[in-house]
């Protein structure tokens, strides 16, 4: 016999955190799902508080859901880079300001437009910081760069929350008609149609990422930019036919961003674990709080329309 | 002495980190192996001691049992692909390998092997591993290939088979279905082992 | 005998689990596919032996082509995501543990260090490095001055490169920075981990290229594949499918196509008759030895066995084994220099994270004039993130160390970053596979494998070592040390222009036996600078296609 006893067993400590999956899993599900009903909700709120004409509302309906789209996406993205840099904080901090900036009553006009601005700022300065980011990396500048450091153009989503609050605040104040309601509605048109170009271009280039393993991946590559030609085709020759062309397109567009994040929803389940590796997964998985960037650009698109079709 | 105090790989168990197939295959590692003596009372206590010089762990108040584990795998005739020349069969090289020891112990000290201090025992492996021995039960057996890859080899992947061990050295242990996120210097995963104070000038 | 190794489920690695015209599911914890299923008297068309990167691809592809197929494998069947654990001991079962015997001026280390033993070969176990070989590689001899060329078209092989690729969805750069163009990989490259970077900061900081490595392991959702987690056991088996091993990829392929795949199953000697043509093989399989008739047969048993199995089956025609008339089978045995140089960082890497060598530079593949360069052939290198107890063995291997010294420099695990060459060793005849004496438990002939480096060899390993200290230095690693040590096997069975040069010609076909092939890494006549399974998968598609092209069931008469 071996004079050894059997070895003893180490006692086991509690396991790190409750878990529950399922529990878990719906709660961020749901999460997601509230914070991108309540960027479209509040500013219907706000307009029962405030009635307001229908181009803005929808302008300020965009902004919102752009803005509570990247506060979702920042704020997971910046926890995957573990908020190594503390300006990380400032994405979703500003995104949260706009988002509440653009709901109703929440402090005077000067306030709203003070924050609107700084989330202008914020968000040019966040290409900066990504830029230099990127450029830090071994390979830079480099297709891996593109696909692994912070993405250059994902900040702009901000500034673009910040662009249409401010817009949508000014024709509250003084709500245009006629000539300079069209013409203003035009810039806005050429303006969210460059938007609606650079959203999609993030979305080719994560997709690319992707290898495009599904067929739905392409519809956010060829939809946006046809729906942006029309648009810019509407503002540059204005007509009916043009303003009811781009007017589907974007309607087709907000679906599919819609429709976008219920896409990544599969993707999260179809990575290894699924939902039960919901801490994992919803980090590395297709971004759910992404797509909807669509829908809110696609708002500010609409409102444009509207008030180029100013009496 | 770890680097990593209060991390145990072993708080993941039962999350989204450890499968069934890794739980089942951990939790019968810990039951430790069944019992199957091969070695006589006195190759035992040589093998014990041979762990004990390859894998010393004074700081543990709870040792890693790794001489069991070593005893099951040449029961088990655990066999690696490879047997280089000047060596016999796995079990055989274990059985001989082991009484050379002892008769190079006693030949040199007058004790047994299990009986030197640490320092001596330490001593006694450094002489083996440089071909330096002189007992004839040496003959037929290429030392430093033995020591090396049959004994101390076996003897670190059992030891290194332990959670204890991975805790240890903050090894993230098991991990499917999640693996992990955070893949750049200085950056962890929340289910990560927290960082350890930068190393010193390392043992120059 | 040393079986089961495993301890999850045992039976798998005693009693064949693909019979009774169903397999595993590898997709599945315990599912199964239909399997066509033929008799030992029934002749078919081929008979493969083995079912890693050579036998996988080739089987799949004789069998889309309207072939009747039995592949036959000595290891296990596994399905991964039940009988993979995330554990480096047990997953030992993955590795060939029947003794062989070394011998030599360097003797060679089997088991994990090369040889897989289960349905799907060593592909189950790889690092998933696929790299092409360099083009000039295939006339060695005649553009670059040494070892040989292939009796093959470098074009052709190239070609084939990029269906395998296809074929298996390899994750690779969008631009890769050595050799002539490529296509695009089908999957784009993962991001590159701590370790990997290290490599990148020390190449960029000497002044050479570096990419991040093509790697056979998804990273978006391929099939039933989901996208790599970064685990970092993908040397002891993918618990997640990510990785397209041919376990998951070619076998499901070549059983959807009426192939039969027989695990357990370990071909003892393969029978020929008077003319010299083979007939059939004798297999042991459930406790007995059995015989299965066949028109042809290929052996892809990997460079010991596939040379052992040649060499035992002496018969009327073959005196000194199948395809032995000139003597050449189980010679020109090639491993891969692995050397390698490791350090300590002051920042945490946890080279555990993500696929072990995720950054390669080929610089030394491609540079043919530098005052330094004093070998023929090449080297690449490559990021590393060893297993903790493969680590602590390497380094008492290597060095000796242990004790307390061996405790403390594990302590520094997480701060560890390495380089590791996959370095070209010249084909020499004297390194070469024999029969021992000794025989197995089932009475086979031991293999005996006799290897040393040569002068050229030790240059290489030299230089590689110097270099990478140099990188791994200029990435600020302190505390440097090395270690030695070969990977991967090549040669044995190597194809040749003619007779004398070769067991096998350029199609696979051995020379003095006209319905016998070998495909396989021990037809490869060289080894050159990369892990070999891509190119021995490219080398089995292109046989496969020579076959189909010249006996399609379709065609024949």
């Amino acid at each position: 016999m071996s004079p050894a006893a059997a070895p003893p067993v180490p006692s086991r400590s509690a396991p790190v955190e409750g878990y529950r999956p399922l529990a878990q899993a719906t709660l961020v599900l749901a999460g997601a799902a509230g914070l991108v009903a309540l960027g479209a909700l509040l500013p219907r709120l706000a307009r029962r508080a405030r009635p307001a004409p229908a181009p803005a509302a929808r302008l300020r309906r965009g902004a919102a859901v752009l803005s509570a789209s990247v506060l979702a996406d920042s704020a997971t993205e910046h926890y995957r880079g573990s908020y190594h840099h503390r300006a990380m904080f400032a994405a979703p901090a500003m995104a949260g300001a706009t988002l509440a900036s653009l709901g109703p009553g929440t402090g005077g006009p000067g306030v709203r437009r003070a924050t609107q601005r700084s989330a202008i700022a914020t968000g040019l300065a966040g290409n900066l910081f990504h830029l230099r980011n990127a450029m830090r990396r071994p390979g830079a500048p480099s297709w891996e760069t593109l696909f692994y450091a912070a993405p250059l153009g994902a900040p702009g989503a901000l500034a673009m929350a910040g662009i249409g609050g401010l817009v949508a605040s000014g024709l509250e104040q003084a709500p245009p008609g006629g000539e300079t309601a069209r013409r203003l509605g035009r810039r806005l048109a050429l303006g969210t149609s460059a938007g609606l170009a650079a959203t999609s271009a993030e979305a080719a280039l994560l997709h690319f990422r992707g290898a495009f393993h599904a067929p739905a991946m392409w519809l956010p590559v060829t939809l946006p930019p046809v729906a942006a030609l029309a648009l810019a085709g509407a503002a540059w020759r204005p007509g009916e036919r043009g303003i009811g062309r781009a007017r589907g397109l974007l309607r087709a567009t907000a679906a599919m961003g819609l429709l976008g994040m219920a896409f990544h929803a599969r993707g999260v389940a179809r990575n290894m674990g699924g939902w039960r590796n919901w801490s994992q997964n919803l980090q590395v998985a297709p971004p759910m709080p992404a797509p909807p960037a669509f829908a809110g650009v696609a708002l500010g698109g609409l409102a444009a329309l509207d008030l180029m079709e100013a009496p | 002495m770890t680097r990593y105090p209060g991390y145990d790989v072993l708080a993941k168990r039962d999350t989204p980190s450890w499968d069934e197939a890794t739980r089942r295959v951990v939790d019968a590692r810990l039951a430790g192996p069944a019992a199957r003596p091969v070695l006589e009372e006195r190759d035992y206590r040589t093998l014990a001691a041979l762990c004990d010089a390859v894998v010393p762990q004074p700081d543990r108040a709870e040792p890693i049992p790794v001489a069991p584990v070593v005893e099951a795998a040449i029961a088990e005739d655990r066999t690696t692909g490879t047997r280089f020349e000047g060596l016999p069969t796995m079990r055989e090289a274990w059985g001989r390998g082991l009484a050379a020891l002892e008769a190079e112990a006693r030949l040199r000290h007058g004790t047994a092997f299990a009986d030197l201090t640490p320092e001596t025992r330490e001593a006694l492996l450094h002489a083996v591993d440089a071909e330096e021995v002189e007992a004839p039960e040496w003959d037929g057996l290429a030392p430093r290939r033995l020591f090396r890859d049959v004994m101390a080899d076996e003897i670190l992947r059992v030891y290194f088979a332990h959670p204890a061990a991975w805790s240890e050295i903050g090894f993230g242990g098991p991990a499917s279905p999640r693996g992990y996120v955070r893949l750049g210097a200085g950056r962890r995963d929340a289910w990560e082992a927290p960082f350890a104070p930068p190393p010193d000038g390392g043992e120059r | 005998m040393s079986r089961p190794l495993g301890t999850l489920d045992p039976s798998a690695e005693t009693a064949p689990r693909a019979a009774g015209g169903r397999a595993p599911d590898v997709f599945s914890r315990e599912g199964w596919v239909p399997m066509r299923c033929f008799r030992d008297e029934d002749e078919v068309d081929f008979a493969v032996i083995g079912t890693g990167a050579g036998g996988g691809v080739l089987a799949a592809r004789l069998a889309e082509a309207g072939f009747s197929v039995v592949a036959l494998d000595a290891g296990p069947f596994w399905r991964p995501l039940a009988d993979f654990a995330s554990d480096e001991r047990e997953q030992d079962k993955l590795y060939w543990s029947e003794e062989r015997l070394s011998t030599g001026g360097d003797p060679l280390q089997f088991g994990s260090n090369n040889s897989g033993r289960a349905v799907g070969g060593s592909t189950v176990h790889f690092q998933m490095v696929t790299l092409r070989f360099r083009p000039e590689w295939f006339r060695a001899r005649s553009d670059l001055g040494y070892a040989r060329d292939w009796p093959v078209d470098p074009d052709a092989m190239w070609r084939y490169y990029a269906e395998v690729e296809a074929e298996l969805g390899i994750a690779g750069p969008v631009r890769y920075p050595w050799g002539p163009r490529r296509g695009r990989y089908p999957y784009r490259p993962h991001e590159v981990n701590a370790a990997g970077h290290v490599l990148a900061r020390g190449a960029e900081a000497v002044g050479i290229d570096w990419s991040p490595t093509p790697l056979a392991t998804v990273s978006a959702p391929r099939g039933k594949a989901p996208p790599c987690v970064y685990r970092g056991f993908c040397k002891i088996g993918c618990s997640t499918n990510a990785k397209q091993s041919v376990l998951n990829t070619f076998i499901p392929r070549a059983l959807a196509a009426g192939a039969e795949v027989r695990d357990l199953a370990m071909v003892g000697r393969i029978e020929t008759d008077r003319t010299g043509r083979a007939t059939g093989l004798h297999y042991h399989r459930g406790g007995r030895w059995r015989f299965q008739r066949a028109r042809a047969v290929a052996v892809a048993g990997y460079s010991i066995e596939t040379p052992r199995l040649l060499l035992n089956s002496a018969g009327p025609a073959h005196p000194d084994g199948i395809a032995n008339a000139e003597g050449l089978v189980g010679r020109h045995l090639m491993p891969h220099v692995n050397d390698a140089v490791w350090g300590v960082m002051d920042e945490e890497i946890r080279w555990y994270k993500g696929p072990p060598s995720m950054a390669v530079s080929e610089h030394w593949n491609y540079t043919d004039d530098h005052p330094s360069k004093d070998f023929p052939g090449g080297y690449a290198f490559m990021s590393q993130g060893p297993m903790p107890a493969d680590f602590a063995t390497s380094l008492v291997s290597n060095t000796g160390m242990f004790g307390q010294a061996l405790r403390n420099r594990m302590a520094l695990y997480n701060n560890m970053a390495g380089l590791k060459s996959v370095g070209e060793v010249l084909p020499d005849p004297d390194n070469r596979v024999e029969l021992a004496e000794e025989r197995d438990a089932l009475g086979l002939p031991l293999a005996r494998v006799t290897f040393s480096y040569g002068e050229e060899d030790r240059a290489l390993s030299r230089h590689a070592r110097a270099f990478q200290r140099e990188v791994l230095e200029a990435a600020g690693a302190r505390d440097l040390f090395e270690t030695t040590g070969t990977a991967h096997l090549m040669g044995g069975c190597a194809m040749g222009a003619t007779p004398s040069e070769g067991v096998v010609d350029g199609d696979g076909r051995a020379w003095s036996c006209p319905n016998l092939w070998v495909c396989d890494g021990s037809a490869m006549p060289t080894g050159g600078g990369v892990n070999p399974a891509l190119t021995i998968m490219a080398n089995a598609a292109r046989i496969a296609d020579t076959i189909i092209a010249e006996r399609a069931p379709d065609r024949r008469g």
